[in-house]
């Protein structure tokens, strides 16, 4: 029963004051942009401070911010020092899977398949069913079922009650599971308790980017809830069904692993900006720096899944993650379009333990501009509606709502303006501002299978360049259909999609030329002098 | 430009998928829309003013999501209002039990709440009357029990939509009347001081 759940004494409330690390100290601009920057002068780089929380790369996604949750059995195995144990551990886990394989094949032929009315239902024996690249199931620590993305959370309790045994079984030997390779699979586990997420994917990506995944998934989950109440319904009742909860939400974590294989700004934790003029642009911020009211922390204006602007409140930065998961929530829900949504949403990065309440609404109904307001106070709704109202009069006098449309109706731009032969698409993030950059996807590319298997390349590449024990500063890649060129530096993350046509040579060349541009191009690509109120 | 003016503030209960964003939909909007079931965030608001005689209303409609994730906060959805539209899918009857305990909890916690009961996707009835697990008449008499009125509509054909809201309205300013000596009607923009309101959950 909800009682059980929503109990009185927990806060889930974020007050004000609490958060996330400061910013760094800035480096003086440099003028000329060379591919050995450092962090802060490189093209992108914002003037006022960076307006996210500083973030590397993945690295920053993976460890575990909540200092303040005591994780008690998340990383049982990481302190672990018998590595060697472990490897020994990992050449015999093949023959564990085959097993369980062969099991979980009996058990779902037995298994009567109940009806239910969800869209996703699939049969789970089906070849289809097997077939998809990449399968994400997520648990309870009790082997219950919460979520899976193909098929229903029904039909697969017996695989995932394998998963729980085998995971168990593991962790009964003071060790933890973390991947299976097998037969071009790779299984994939993150333990985040109470939750337990496996990926089942058919790829060559390193593990890395497979857990980076999952930790997505398991965030967007306490976005819904926040990790106290999450806490809180395992404490009272370990074999609770998860599902109650989260019912009506399935289509955000459908959405968020679209996403995941085809937005580069999850893969290189960065966001991408609308191009806009920057005048425009500036019109555009302090308006929504006008508008501000005493609880109000973050003013975002989205088009589709690009940034406009974002303004916050002074020493208070959003984590690109968490905004990655509001894009999400917005993109996938059409019910923003009807009047205002107001709603819990919790921010993990910045702090799983309690909700802030953000006002959603598109400026106009039929427009892509999307306006959320995040809140500390539940009772906020009018003084914010009040905001937007007011942010609209502002644009509106100031003549700004005419060329921020105008922006919308234009694609961000093709490749060619660049003028870099054979150069088909490249994907450039400024570190120290956290922003990225991105031209249209050119022709090939267009089709939904050949996006995503671009995204794979370049993922390729970023797994390569991240490695945890042989760490790249560049690399050139020649694949069938294209040419890759990937390289990082201090301030920079830089990858470059070729023609077959292209060199090596061609490809270092173009470097300086792309950063010589997208100097150029700065102030309308990225934005450079974010606000605070 | 001051806070919206809201005269009454009307709230949505119910069930997930009973209909209740198509009802405000259909009423708000003249439409209903097809397509892939799509469960509202957290909640919705939208005003719609509408003539009462010669007076003009402005509903503040809360369209609220019912789904148990949100439960604890639904109380911000329905506090200080003055109507409230509780949904059931005439052809779900688990749907009807949830109402009553929508009813259970706006007595509790709202006595100045009207309550609506609004049995929907009537067309469903209509095409199939074998498909109706709500009985007419028992609703009636819950109705009568508790004092509220009782509706069944369609959002797809419109049938009596329009009738909810306008008993509500209707409803709201014959009341406004003797309400006015008291209070000088729900201010909405007003901010509560206390973060935690006690909430009938605890
Ligand atoms: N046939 C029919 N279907 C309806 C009616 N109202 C809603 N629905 C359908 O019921 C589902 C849930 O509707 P929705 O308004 O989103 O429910 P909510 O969760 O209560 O807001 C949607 O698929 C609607 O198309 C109706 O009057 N007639
Ligand atoms: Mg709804």
């Amino acid at each position: 029963m909800a009682a059980d759940v929503h109990n009185k004494g927990v806060s889930w409330e974020i007050k004000n004051g609490n958060l996330a690390p400061s910013d760094r100290l800035r480096q003086d601009r440099s003028d000329s942009p060379t591919p050995g920057l450092v962090e802060g002068t490189e093209p992108g780089a914002g003037q006022e401070g960076a307006m996210f929380v500083h973030a590397q790369s993945f690295e920053d996604l993976t460890a575990d911010s909540e200092s303040n949750t005591d994780n008690k059995s998340a990383e049982v195995g990481d302190s672990n020092p018998e590595n060697a144990q472990k490897a020994a551990l990992e050449g015999g886990e093949e023959e564990v899977q085959e097993e369980s394989l062969e099991a979980e094949q009996e058990e779902v032929g037995k298994e009567e398949v109940q009806s239910s009315n969800k869209a996703k239902e699939e049969d789970v024996t089906s070849e289809t069913w097997r077939s998809h690249r990449k399968h994400v199931f997520v648990l309870s620590e009790a082997g219950k079922p919460i979520y899976t993305r193909y098929g229903t959370e029904e039909a697969l309790s017996s695989i995932m009650g394998v998963m729980m045994l085998l995971m168990s079984f593991v962790e009964d030997k003071k060790n933890t599971i973390r991947s299976i390779h097998a037969d071009g699979y790779r299984v994939v586990f993150l333990r985040k308790s109470p939750l337990i997420l496996v990926g089942v994917f058919r790829t060559s990506c390193s593990d890395r980017e497979l857990t980076r995944e999952l930790h997505y998934v398991y965030y967007q989950i306490v976005s819904l809830l926040t990790l106290t109440q999450l806490n809180h319904v395992f404490q009272n009742r370990q074999s609770y069904d998860l599902r109650r909860l989260l019912a009506g939400s399935e289509h955000l974590t459908d959405s968020l692993l679209r996403l995941l294989d085809r937005d580069p700004g999850l893969l290189l934790s960065a966001v991408m900006c609308l191009p806009l003029a920057s005048s425009a642009r500036d019109v555009v911020s302090s308006s929504l720096q006008a508008a501000k009211a005493k609880n109000l922390v973050f003013s975002i204006l989205l088009a589709g899944n690009r940034l406009v602007t974002l303004v916050r409140k002074k020493d208070q930065f959003l984590h690109h993650m968490d905004l990655h998961l509001l894009f999400n929530l917005v993109v996938s829900s059409s019910s923003f379009r009807e009047g205002e949504g107001w709603t819990p949403i919790c921010l993990p990065k910045f702090n799983p333990a309690g909700f802030f309440h953000a006002h959603i609404s598109y400026l106009e109904p039929a427009s892509d501009l999307c306006l959320i307001l995040v809140s500390t106070d539940r009772e906020d709704f009018f003084n914010l509606s009040d905001c937007k109202k007011r942010f609209l009069e502002r644009l509106r006098r100031r003549s700004a709502y005419q060329s921020l449309q105008e922006a919308l109706n234009m694609p961000s731009y093709p490749v060619s303006q660049v003028g870099i032969p054979e150069l088909r698409h490249f994907v450039y993030k400024s570190k120290s501002s956290g922003l990225y950059t991105s031209p249209d996807l050119p022709a090939p590319y267009q089709e939904e299978e050949e996006h995503e298997r671009l995204m794979g390349l370049y993922q390729h590449l970023h797994s390569c360049l991240h490695n945890p024990t042989r760490p790249l500063r560049y690399i050139y890649r020649c694949a069938e259909t294209e040419n890759l060129y990937a390289l990082v530096t201090s301030g920079f993350e830089l990858y470059l999609c070729f023609s077959p046509l292209g060199t090596k040579g061609l490809a270092v060349s173009a470097v300086n030329k792309l950063l010589k541009w997208i100097r150029k191009e700065e102030d309308r690509l990225f934005i450079l002098s974010p606000l605070t109120y | 430009m001051t806070a919206m003016r809201v005269d009454a503030k009307v709230v949505m209960l119910g069930k997930e998928s009973v209909g209740k964003t198509s009802l405000v939909e259909r009423y708000v909007h003249r439409r209903f829309l097809v397509g892939p079931y799509q469960n509202t965030i957290g909640a919705a608001f939208v005003a719609k003013a509408l003539n009462v005689g010669d007076k003009v209303v402005t509903l503040g409609i809360w369209d609220t999501a019912g789904s148990e994730r949100y439960e604890a906060m639904s109380r911000i959805y329905y506090r200080g209002a003055r109507a409230a539209i509780v949904c059931y899918d005439l052809t779900d009857s688990s749907s009807f039990k949830r109402a009553r305990f929508w009813v259970k909890e706006l007595q509790n916690c709202e006595e100045h709440c009207k309550i609506y009961l609004c049995g929907t996707k009537s067309d469903l009835i209509e095409a199939d009357r074998s498909v109706r697990q709500v009985d007419f008449h028992d609703v009636q008499d819950f109705a009568d029990e508790i004092g509220a009125q009782h509706f069944e509509t369609s959002s797809k054909t419109g049938k009596n939509v329009d009738e909810v809201f306008q008993k509500v309205a209707e409803d709201f300013s014959s009341c406004a009347l003797e309400f006015m000596q008291e209070e000088k009607g729900v201010d909405l923009g007003q901010k509560k001081d206390s973060y935690f309101d006690n909430c009938c959950h605890n």
